[in-house]
């Protein structure tokens, strides 16, 4: 099964870990309106990371479905976090506000000059996105990206275990069958 | 009303709705007589007897009412005589969400008692889980559920404070057996047992992982524990999210798959040995070929096949037994604590109804972590209170760690002098130590363990340390903070003989004045104080620039206040202990966090 998709001068790749430990240019994180950082992967980043990162966010104040914006990382391994708020909870047009939000995320990593980003699997597990869904949005919006001009030559999706990571090669083996046919 | 006027979330609901109903749900949604024999058996309603809406029978109802409406014939065609009613808005998803979080416990003590065999607490959450489909859910179970789904455990455990957890309890091992060889083994392939604990364990209660450490390495076991998917707890039981128990579920599994584990031992935790033996393969969709089993079991196992020889004269305190709802109730796990429990204390009296009949501790079903609902669980809290006080006993064993803090509320709520406790500490405290010791060789990754316990010891911790360097506090400064001037003279003696400057402050004034002057190690801060309150206390300190790196040791006896500290957006507590104290436990707890703190 294919970890890995070339898409111009850029990879996609796919890895298991932890995404707030990456040594990484910027990580994305599925955020609440608010921008408090709150529990799951907000734990880690503040435990970790320090107070900085929120003090950060509270002067952002709060951000609204697709909105994206980008924070230092703290003592984090990486550079800068991303912030963004994706689709949850069975929400009207999932798929296009995902879509929207991966791309917002990729946009405004790319102007901060990073060269690589690492994404979640975006919204799945508590916001209940389902993981096939999940997988096809996400690797599809990275790759549109990735066929225009940019500076990001590495994108990775760093998931939590096989659960999350066998419907990401799944997906990743059909466009990887779709891109050798055209 | 039209399906055009219905809320989003509603419809979602409704369609959900259909995808879970099963024929044990179907059945028992269908089965109530509206008899009454349940009213009784709810500890809510004995302790609300003026409130018919506590009935089990009126709770099913809620969502009896959605199902007649939308996916039985009766409903469809007669909606007023079977009382079919649709929910349209989301406020009638937040009035069902107060029903199913707020009002049940999930206990099953009026299932065993429905003569018509309803279940009622099983479509009470899969009513829970369709509301947190919607997001719809009291915070505290949003704040869990997402702690387990991404950091891996319900508690939000980060694996660094895991590992270094149990290398505590290493080092505390050795220390206590005077053997090098009595280690924590992490991640060790091929173990005959695996043991799984609850993160309640690692985050306020490590003596329960040390304890079955010493139990495990006197019974000469080949054991391990996992590095990552050491979780046995399960949310997804709580909070009806079949996918959620799935996923912690498989974590779990495929761990002891990859360690080619032969046998997963679960700590003492009613809902953890629920989720993962009996519910836990479904939820994942996957079948082991691995045994599991609670470490009930396996120290029951232990003393009867003469692995580990225990002196009951050590334990002549009188306990009781609460028996934990998922284990009685729902896995039948009834006889085997009460024959070990006969085995290690020397006076143990029956607590009455009991076994699948006793009562909830009011914590079941995810209620500790649900603050909105505290009064009513406390109030709810009556029964069991008078059950408690009923046996004359000092000290009440359950196996279950939800069940510790419950009963813990419903102790001091009703002001009984009564202790809580685990089987696991009760063998441990009984536990004939061999001398000498007789070990199994050692692997080598026990091997390099030890030799690394060594180097580290080497490492003089502070520069005047005598023969007791281990548990001297010499050196360092701690502000004790608490408006109980007997609690400030009792924890600060305990600090003061084992060589610690103690510094007293009895509000939370005093204590910001003190810390910002004085510049202690560790602050000790009551959350119950009159005035500015500990939890403002806290955030304003870890707002401060010049007090925000100080470590704060919470230390409370108003548990169902520790929400308002772990929900703010600050650091979390260094440390936390439920009053009362004893000395053991205050000592070893500070001892952790002034090392955390200096290294």
């Amino acid at each position: 099964m294919p970890d890995t998709l070339q898409v111009n001068n850029s990879s996609i790749r796919l890895m298991k870990g932890d995404i707030t430990e990456l040594e990484i240019d910027a990580f994305v994180f599925y955020a609440q309106h608010d921008l408090k950082l709150g529990s799951g992967f907000g734990t880690a980043i503040s435990l970790r990371g320090g107070p900085t990162i929120q003090e950060e966010l509270d002067a952002i104040g709060s951000i609204g479905t697709t909105d994206a914006v980008i924070t230092d990382a703290g003592k984090l391994k990486a550079k800068h976090i991303v912030h963004a708020v994706g689709p949850r909870f069975q929400e009207v047009d999932l798929e296009t506000k995902l879509r929207t939000t991966i791309l917002n995320c990729l946009k405004i990593a790319d102007s901060k000059g990073a060269a690589g980003i690492a994404f979640p699997a975006m919204g799945a597990g508590f916001y209940g996105v389902p993981l096939p869904v999940c997988a096809e949005v996400s690797l599809r919006a990275i790759s549109d990206y990735l066929c225009q001009e940019t500076g990001l030559k590495d994108v990775t999706v760093c998931l939590l275990d096989n659960r999350e990571y066998k419907p990401f090669t799944d997906q990743l083996t059909t466009m990887t069958a779709s891109s050798a046919k055209a | 009303m039209s399906k055009q006027t219905r809320s989003y979330n509603a419809q979602k609901v409704i369609e959900r709705m259909g995808k879970k109903l099963n024929r044990q749900i179907v059945g028992s949604l269908t089965a109530c007589v509206h008899c009454g024999m349940c009213t009784d058996s709810c500890h809510y309603v004995l302790a609300n007897p003026g409130d018919p809406t506590y009935a089990p029978a009126y709770k099913a109802d809620q969502i009896r009412k959605i199902f007649k409406r939308h996916y039985d014939w009766t409903g469809r065609v007669l909606p007023w005589w079977v009382k079919a009613k649709s929910v349209h808005s989301d406020e009638d998803l937040e009035t069902l969400k107060d029903t199913v979080f707020g009002k049940c416990t999930n206990c099953r003590r009026c299932t065993v008692n429905c003569p018509m065999g309803v279940d009622y607490a099983t479509f009470n959450r899969m009513a829970r889980g369709l509301l947190v489909s919607v997001g719809i859910m009291p915070e505290g179970v949003a704040v869990v559920s997402k702690d387990q789904w991404e950091i891996g455990n319900q508690m939000g455990v980060l694996k660094e404070d895991y590992l270094e957890t149990l290398d505590w309890m290493s080092e505390e091992l050795q220390d206590e057996l005077k053997d090098e060889t009595a280690v924590i083994p992490v991640d060790k392939e091929d173990a005959d047992v695996v043991y799984s604990i609850n993160p309640r364990e690692a985050k306020y209660d490590p003596r329960t992982i040390s304890d079955a450490a010493k139990i495990f390495h006197i019974a000469g076991e080949n054991w391990t524990m996992p590095s990552e998917g050491w979780d046995m707890t399960n949310f997804g039981l709580f909070s009806g999210d079949d996918e959620l128990g799935g996923a912690v579920a498989r974590k779990l599994f495929d761990k002891v798959t990859e360690l080619r584990g032969k046998k997963l031992v679960i700590s003492e935790c009613g809902h953890g040995y629920r989720s993962t033996r009996c519910e836990g393969q479904n939820w994942a969709g996957m079948d082991v070929d691995f045994v599991m089993e609670s470490s009930v079991n396996t120290m029951l196992r232990y003393v009867k096949e003469g692995r580990i020889k225990v002196d009951k004269s050590r334990n002549t305190i009188p306990v009781t037994f609460h028996d934990s709802c998922n284990n009685a109730r729902s896995c039948g796990l009834t006889e085997e604590p009460r024959e070990l429990l006969n085995l290690v204390c020397e006076n143990f009296t029956e607590m009455y109804p009991n076994r699948a009949e006793n009562y909830c501790c009011t914590g079941g079903g995810g209620a500790m972590s649900m603050s909105e609902y505290t009064p009513r669980r406390l109030k709810s809290g009556k029964v069991k209170a008078e059950q408690l006080a009923a046996t004359g006993a000092k000290i009440v064993v359950t196996s279950c760690h939800n069940c510790v803090d419950g009963l813990q509320d419903v102790i001091r709520h009703y002001k009984l002098d009564m202790k809580v406790t685990q089987l696991v500490n009760l063998v441990a405290d009984a536990l004939v130590i061999p001398e000498p010791v007789e070990v199994v060789a050692p692997t080598p990754a026990e091997v390099v363990a030890a030799v690394t316990a060594e180097v580290e010891k080497a490492v003089p911790v502070e520069a005047d340390a005598g023969p007791d360097a281990g548990g001297s506090l010499a050196g360092y400064t701690i502000l004790v903070t608490d408006d109980e001037p007997d609690f400030v003279v009792f924890a600060s003696a305990i600090l003061e003989d084992n060589g610690a400057k103690v510094l007293q402050a009895h509000s939370g004034e005093e204590a910001m004045e003190i810390a910002r002057r004085e510049t202690p190690d560790l602050m000790t801060l009551d959350l119950g104080m009159p005035g500015t309150s500990g939890s403002e206390v806290f955030e304003a300190m870890r707002n401060d620039p010049d007090l925000k790196s100080l470590p704060i040791f919470i230390i409370t006896g108003q548990p169902e206040l520790r929400k308002l500290i772990y929900e703010r957006d600050v650091r979390k507590p260094e440390g936390y202990l439920d009053k009362p104290i004893n000395e053991q436990g205050l000592l070893t707890n500070i001892r952790k966090v002034l090392n955390v703190s200096r290294t």
